[in-house]
């Protein structure tokens, strides 16, 4: 079967894709994310204040939102 | 500062969704309504037609070689094949190819109908190339009958052989003249005990009708037979193998790019439209045929070959998990091996779902142009049995990354509905963008079709389950710093 999309994928046969993290690494990245932020939302939780709030809420955040996904990942929910 | 940047990107992410607008470059299966007095145009004639019917499947199938030839005093390009309104509904997987480039595309065909009451539908056939008035053309046309084998006697005892019937039409049901024809019937053994006999007046050699081969008879060569003639014939023939008819297959193939896997998932609703069970069904019988393994018209296991690569197979029912299944994996293919909980005997039905992941690099490709990406799947994994199976109605369902936009999509199975929608599941905000494709009669011959879709995905998209997590939990540590500030002491205030 000769189709425009079948050429399109011949043509991109050099670029499969790969995920940023391979399949083996997840459950070990989104373990340490998770580990991060939930010590530092720890040690926000000691002293609140504004200055704490940028400095350590913000990335305890970032850690569990990608901690979040790579982990749902590693125990098979693919999102 | 960078939650700004981020919430930026996330903002970006909901507003590329939203400008979202799919395109399907395929059209639906369309209908044409012509008026009751229609008849196609008699332009053609069938100079030589050979006809082999294949009943070695749980279903026939047919494999017309025909030449045509244009009777016209113009170029003529829209050839039809008549069929049944009953029939019709039965037909799927129609093809028709040029039977001397048979590697080239199949030709463009549409279902045609008439009016409620006319009782005769057409398939139109597109000649991608106008026949020259006088100028021959060898079509090939191939179709399978679904649900058109009746088992008779309709009740056998649990180690009888099974007999099928099957009824078609001697002279093949032409739009057009035919001047020679023949019909080959190929059964799966030399086991025929019944069978029509036509009068040798009909056959063009007077020789007795049908002759008789092997495990091949053949009705003709008939002449000069005029359009939309028929002589219905029946043929009975032993088949002891079940007669596996999926009602409806329900296939997800679900695409993560963070997970870089491609999970899927297939539903099944089968039963076996073979003989049924007469009596009460046996175990002690069944337990000593156990060894033996004697030909049954029971199913008794299924086999799906998978791609190589596929891991974590599930197989489940309404019960819960059967462990009657084997996973070997390969390098070439992994096969999974269900053996359902129960044999499955005539009249016998049986739902269960199973599921397997794969790694995406094998069926994602990106595209040079910008974000873009190539996803290659098959249309049909269902399981590869000698006997062979029909589906009535596939649904494959393809669950794209959400915020993919630009759908478009190729296919060389016949499609009857397509649309896409949102599918909401885990950790979504707004709903993945989903590909729903319908294809009805298809058989187990079409299970290596595949599929191509094209999607865009920007990367802003790709980050908003991260970034919406991430919102929310910064929105609860804001909430505890401001909650937590409040001065909710009795009493005045201290001077600072």
């Amino acid at each position: 079967m000769s189709s425009p999309l079948l050429d399109v994928w011949e043509a991109a046969s050099a670029s499969p894709f790969h995920p940023t993290v391979g399949k083996q690494s997840q459950l070990p990245l989104g373990f340490f994310l998770l580990a991060i932020s939930f010590l530092l939302a720890g040690v926000f939780g000691l002293n609140r204040s504004f200055r704490n709030l940028s400095l350590l809420a913000v990335p305890a955040s970032l850690a569990f939102g990608f901690g979040a996904v790579y982990m749902i990942c590693a125990v098979g929910v693919y999102v | 500062m960078r939650s700004i940047t981020f919430l930026a990107s996330c903002i970006a992410a909901v507003s590329s969704f939203a400008a979202a607008e799919l395109n399907i470059s395929q059209p639906l299966l369309s209908r044409q309504v012509l008026p009751s007095s229609f008849k196609p145009p008699q332009v053609f004639k069938n100079a030589n037609l050979v006809r082999t019917t294949m009943l070695e499947k749980g279903y026939a199938r047919d494999v017309i070689n025909v030449v045509i030839e244009n009777i016209d005093s113009k170029p003529q390009s829209e050839y039809y094949v008549p069929f049944e309104t009953s029939l019709l509904a039965k037909v799927g997987c129609f093809e028709v190819r040029d039977k001397k480039a048979l590697e080239k595309d199949p030709f463009r065909v549409e279902v045609v109908a008439f009016d409620e009451e006319s009782s005769t539908e057409f398939y139109k056939i597109h000649l991608p190339v106008p026949l020259e008035p006088n100028q021959q053309q060898v079509l090939r046309i191939s179709y399978s009958v679904l649900s058109s084998l009746i088992p008779v006697p309709a009740e056998i005892g649990q180690n009888e052989k099974q007999y099928l019937q099957y009824t078609f039409s001697a002279y093949v049901p032409s739009a057009y003249a035919t001047e020679k024809q023949k019909t080959n019937v190929k059964f799966p053994s030399g086991d025929v005990p019944d069978y029509t006999k036509l009068p040798t007046e009909l056959n063009s050699e007077n020789k007795p009708d049908p002759q008789k081969q092997g495990s091949t008879f053949s009705y003709g060569p008939y002449e000069n037979i005029p359009a939309g003639a028929e002589e219905f014939v029946s043929v009975r023939y032993e088949f002891t193998k079940p007669v596996t008819h999926v009602t409806q297959l329900e296939r997800d193939l679900e695409v993560s790019h963070w997970g870089g896997n491609l999970a899927t998932e297939e539903r099944y609703w089968l039963e076996n439209r073979g003989a049924h069970l007469k009596g009460q069904f046996s175990r002690v019988e069944w337990q000593k045929s156990a060894y033996m393994n004697p030909p049954t018209a029971a199913l008794k296991a299924l086999g799906f070959p998978l791609h190589s690569g596929a891991v974590d197979p599930y197989f489940t029912d309404d019960i819960g998990n059967v462990s009657t299944s084997r996973f070997r994996p390969g390098k070439k293919e992994s096969a999974l091996e269900l053996k359902p909980r129960y044999p499955i005997f005539g009249g016998w039905k049986y739902s269960f779902r199973v599921g397997w992941n794969a790694d995406l690099s094998t069926y994602l490709r990106k595209l040079s142009t910008g974000d873009s990406y190539i996803l290659r799947v098959p249309f049909l994994e269902g399981p590869r049995q000698p006997e062979g199976i029909e589906y009535a109605r596939v649904q494959l369902r393809v669950i794209l990354p959400e915020g993919a936009t630009n759908v478009r999509y190729s296919t060389s199975i016949p499609l009857i509905e397509s649309s896409t929608s949102m599918h909401r599941t885990f950790m979504d905000t707004l709903g993945r963008t989903s590909l729903t494709l319908t294809a009805i009669n298809v058989v187990d011959d079409f299970r290596d079709r595949g599929l191509i879709v094209t999607y865009d995905y920007p990367w802003t998209a790709s980050f908003r389950k991260p970034i919406v997590i991430t919102v929310g939990m910064l929105a609860i540590f804001a909430a505890t710093w401001l909650i937590g500030s409040i001065d909710t002491s009795i009493g005045k205030k201290k001077a600072a």
